[in-house]
């Protein structure tokens, strides 16, 4: 998005706000709970697709399949879908980006990036609920029917261009497929009013609908790399800061101004808690500490157990590498270990930081302390080479 | 009709030239950079347009196919410089840095991993980070398990060490179960046989 498009975009979105709330009258389930597709060829073609992925989606070995969090995540699912809860099956992915998915079956994916950005369980449930509202107007076969038509125009469209100027292009499939992606806006934006009304319908806070966005604005702030620049594909959804908007304007015109105060989430809380390095170490790997930084001070607002966090901050210190950051991370790794419950790795990383820091007595002490707290590591050769040299 | 089939067959022909082929790996010392590697048989070396993402200079050797085994030799990364081209701008790839100590490293080929794959597209674990000596130099080993989508799984090995200033690393991916037993042996006499 270039600065020249930004004033332009602010006047579309707030001339689109009026429009999205006048219309929320409208927006309503299309479809029963227990929907089965109709006779028409396509729509059953369509299921079958959806249905041949779904096979390959469970046996994939990304599935996370620990219990706690299965559970937490479809029992967020089956409140916010109500009578609709039978018709989904809800697959935990593990992937650090931000996102959930929903096809016309009722296949639902959430990525653990999605657990590990949110402030509360509310935002877990508004980005649930923004998918089961595509499920429920149809959105899927919208957009496929939608596009085979104007596919099929288009290929006539691209016959005649090519018999009048010999020059075989499919310009009118191109136009169809940016018609299709620009309806899917619109879909994306009924799905974010009917979503929030989800949300609020299921006893959750309905202004987690718009603190997403805002979450996800702030982390494209801190991030040191930005996400791509919008292009083709910017139409098919509103962007953060428009959708953040519209959705705040709906949620308090309609259910007043926010009476949570972001407080404390113990379920959430005990997730985290219970299952951070499966969380938190693929958000480590894709090397964007910016991103990871605003993660951890989210984290540690929430009353994330101490000792893993502080261990976590040194991670990330560490592995950023920028100036300051060494002295940074071994403050963090010494408030890990100065909690109750430290995780073996920060003695560990302490040892290498003190190596590097040329204080061999500390990082000999600390590798002591890592194997005693982890005798079975497997990097026990590694630490074992270090200490043997002293000797 | 002959006369097609001739001009069919020049195409072929002429579209082969332009494609470079697999190269038999010959058996014996193999300089790949700076450094000197033991190949056993049977290696063969992948052409540039098979090896996405490579370095220059470094090589991609394989006995099933790419997909199914591969052994990547990348010698003398200089500090500052990542260890794989990145797919595009915003793939924040990881960079080595000369002072790097053996949990970097072992850090550092894990998360370039990832992003080889494609970032939320595999988990990359390592394990059993060792010392071991590549010749004169000091270095390490250890292994790695990815779990990739719409792939198979893979196990590996990895052998890397810092001379001058440059990082040396030696990785090999197989298929699990069959093609990581079945060249695992071979990998890791080629890995550990590195030398400058």
């Amino acid at each position: 998005m270039t600065g020249a498009g930004r004033p332009l975009l602010c006047l579309c979105a707030l001339l689109a706000l009026p429009a999205a709330h006048g219309a929320d009258e409208e927006i309503d389930h299309l479809i029963p709970p227990g929907y089965q597709p109709e006779e028409a060829a396509d729509e059953k073609g369509l299921w079958m697709e959806f249905e041949e992925m779904e096979r390959s989606l469970n046996e994939s070995a990304l599935l996370v399949r620990e219990p706690e969090l299965v559970n937490y995540v479809n029992g967020i699912v089956c409140k916010v879908a109500a009578e609709y809860c039978d018709d989904f099956r809800v697959y935990l992915v593990r992937n650090p980006g931000f996102n959930a998915s929903m096809t016309a079956t009722g296949m639902m994916q959430v990525w653990t990036g999605l657990l590990v950005r949110a402030t509360s369980t509310d935002e877990i449930a508004a980005v649930v609920g923004h998918e089961i509202a595509h499920y429920t107007r149809l959105h899927s076969l919208q957009g496929f029917r939608n596009l085979k038509s104007k596919m099929a125009a288009a290929t006539w469209f691209d016959i005649g261009f090519a018999v009048l100027t010999g020059v075989a292009a499919p310009v009118g499939q191109a136009t169809a497929i940016l018609g299709y992606l620009a309806f899917n806006r619109e879909q994306e934006t009924e799905a974010d009013i009917l979503g929030a009304r989800l949300l609020a319908e299921a006893g959750y806070d309905p202004h987690a609908a718009y603190r997403v966005w805002y979450e996800i604005l702030a982390e494209e702030e801190a991030a040191a790399v930005k996400s791509r620049q919008p292009g083709l594909f910017s139409q098919t959804h509103p962007n953060s800061a428009e959708r953040a908007e519209y959705l705040k304007n709906f949620v308090i015109e309609r259910y007043g101004p926010p009476y949570a105060d972001g407080s404390a989430d113990p379920a959430l809380l005990e997730i985290l808690n219970h299952h951070y390095y499966l969380l938190m170490e693929d958000q480590i790997d894709t090397n964007r500490f910016g991103r990871t930084e605003e993660i951890l001070r989210r984290h540690a607002a929430l009353g994330v157990e101490p000792g893993i966090l502080y261990f976590f901050n040194g991670e990330m210190y560490r592995q950023r590498g920028a100036e300051g950051d060494s002295d940074l991370a071994l403050d963090a790794y010494l408030k890990s270990a100065e909690q109750a419950v430290v995780p073996p790795e920060t003695y560990k990383n302490l040892g290498y930081l003190y190596l590097k820091k040329k204080d061999r007595a500390s990082a000999l002490a600390s590798f002591r302390q890592y194997l005693d707290a982890a005798p079975d590591a497997t990097d026990r050769a590694m630490i074992e080479f270090y200490l043997e040299g002293d000797q | 009709m002959k006369s097609r089939c001739l001009a069919l067959l020049a195409t072929l022909l002429f579209l082969g030239a332009c494609v470079a082929p697999y190269t038999l790996v010959a058996p014996g010392l193999v300089p790949v950079g700076g450094l000197q590697v033991q190949a056993g048989s049977g290696w063969n070396d992948a052409p540039a347009h098979q090896r996405q993402y490579a370095r220059s200079g470094s090589v991609a050797w394989t006995h099933d196919g790419l997909l199914l085994d591969r052994l990547v030799i990348i010698p003398g990364v200089p500090s500052g410089e990542p260890l794989l081209l990145a797919r595009d701008k915003t793939a924040a790839m990881p960079v080595f840095k000369a002072d790097m100590l053996p949990n970097e490293i072992e850090e550092l080929v894990e998360s370039s991993i990832v992003k080889f794959f494609g970032e939320g597209q595999a988990v990359v674990n390592t394990a059993n980070l060792r010392p071991q000596r590549f010749g004169a130099d000091a270095g390490i080993m250890f292994d790695l398990s990815a779990t990739v989508t719409e792939s198979p799984e893979y196990r590996g090995m990895v052998g890397a060490f810092i001379a001058d200033d440059r990082l040396y690393v030696l990785y090999f991916l197989g298929a699990v179960p069959y093609y990581y037993d079945k060249h695992i042996g071979a990998a890791e006499a080629v890995i550990k046989s590195a030398s400058l």
